[in-house]
This record gives C-alpha cells, structure tokens and sequence, in this order.
C-alpha cells in the first residue's frame, strides 16, 4: 500500500498547487464589450500594468479584490511612487462591463490621472462568442 | 556453530542496503513544491533604464491637426455639436477619415451612456483607421 499512497500524495499535491495557479486573476462576471475592428494586444506585456476591473454595477476592483475608490487611489499613489521615475509610464488597462455607466469607468480614469497615470486602455473582445 | 554465526553476519550485510524508493519520494516532494512556490521576480519591472528624454529630440512643429469632437450621449451620439444616431455617426467618420487619417479624434461620454457605446466609438474610429483618440472626461 505505502507506495501507492505515496503516489497518490503526489499526485493529490500537484494538482492542489496547479489549480492555485490556475486561479483566474480576472472576474468572469464581466461582460466585455466587443470591439471587433480594434487593434489586438501586443503580446509583450509590460510587467508593470495593472488591470481595473469595473463591473456592471459599477464596483470597481482588482484581481478579484472589492476596492473603494479612495483605496484605488492609495494603491495607485503608493504603486507610482514605489517606480519613482518609471512611475507615470505605467500602463492601465481597464475591464469594464459594457453595461456599466460611464460615471464609474470615469472615476477611475480620474483616479488613474490624479496619481499621474495617462496611458490607459479599455478592455474589449474581438470575436465575442455569440 | 561457526557456520551458524557466518550466516548471521551475512544477513545483517544483506539488511544494511539503503532503499531509495522512500528518499526518491521525497526528493520529488521537494522538488515539486520548489517548483511550484518559485516565482521569477519582474526582472523587467526594476531594469533601471535610462531611456532618452523626450525633450531631447527636437521636437518638431506640427501643423495644428484637426479635431474631430465626438461625444456619446445617453440615446445618440453628436460630432462637433451635431446630434445624429449610430449609423449616421459611422458614415460621417468614414467620410473625415477619408479626408485625413491623422486627425485627433475627441471623445467625450456622458456619465449616464454604457460603457459599451464609448468602446462602439472607440471601435469605429479603429475601423477607419484614425489612431489618434484621446478619452475626455468631461464634466
């Protein structure tokens, strides 16, 4: 039996740890709004950026973590003074649910330039699935 | 009596080999869970580079581009002040992207339309191939 179990262990540890991994960052309740003539995405990523998520009633969070708008503009204050000089040229991508009402996609827009961040996209789909 | 003690000895040299199965297991273990816990730092994130500042190229005088104002609405879109619909909207952009690529295109959305009308918009400039968009937040 031992080996078994043994084996059985692994087996059991690796894919707890895979699926952790696995764990989408990004909340799938979001309805992307599609943008089918859009340029795609450059596939090298700038390590930095960081993703807004705006759903539809308008919450606004990050890697699946609820923020008030007052704590996003903490967050990005400290995450632009934490690059120094760098800082400003942080990309911003926001997610935001084609549902939702500009006034929230605009808070954070403002949130995003009062901490001095300008380069920010918007988030669509180029082949929605319906 | 003497025999007996040899084959004692020799079962005890046979009992001393090391069994690996137990220590490859737990070589694998921690193989596994080093690799799963490593994390590659952002290298990229941190290289101090110094990139050339802006304003060491000469920058260069730029004819005053034209502006194309383009807000969203609640039930409509306007460009320049004119309220039209969508499809209106969407002729009337391809006609000044016809005129000129190179024209900034200004959107402005109203706090009440959806989020999704602005990236309509945003699109349609995509479409006709005007690049240059800037997002404003009005008040």
């Amino acid at each position: 039996m031992t080996p078994m179990i043994d084996v059985v262990f692994q087996m059991i540890i690796f894919f707890v740890c895979t699926a952790q991994l696995e764990q989408e960052q990004f909340s799938e309740f979001i309805k992307l709004p599609d943008s089918p003539n859009a340029s795609a995405v450059a596939e090298a990523k700038d390590p930095r950026t960081i993703t807004i998520e705006v759903d539809g009633k308008g919450k606004v969070s990050i890697a699946r973590t609820p923020l008030t708008l007052s704590k996003l503009r903490k967050i990005l204050n400290k995450t632009v003074a934490d690059y120094g000089v760098h800082g400003p040229s942080i990309p911003i991508l926001i997610r935001a649910d084609t549902e939702t009402r500009h006034a929230s996609v605009k808070q954070v827009m403002d949130a995003c330039t009062t901490a001095g961040l300008y380069k920010i996209a918007f988030v669509a789909v180029k082949d929605s699935i319906d | 009596m003497r025999r007996n003690k040899q084959r004692r000895f020799s079962e005890a040299e046979s009992d001393i080999e090391l069994s690996m199965t137990p220590m490859i297991d737990v070589v694998f273990q921690l193989l596994i869970y080093f690799l799963v816990t490593f994390s590659t730092a952002d290298v990229l994130a941190h290289l101090d580079i110094s990139r050339p500042k802006p304003d060491a190229a000469p920058q260069q005088e730029k004819p005053p581009a034209d502006m194309i104002r383009v807000a969203v609405l609640p039930n409509g879109y306007a460009i320049n002040g004119r309220e039209m619909t969508g499809i209106e909207l969407e002729t009337m952009l391809r006609r000044l992207a016809n005129i000129s690529t190179k024209q900034t295109v200004l959107v402005t959305c109203d706090d009440k339309s959806l989020h999704g009308r602005l990236i309509q918009v945003l699109d349609m400039c995509a479409e006709n191939g005007l690049s240059k968009i800037s997002v404003m937040s009005g008040k």
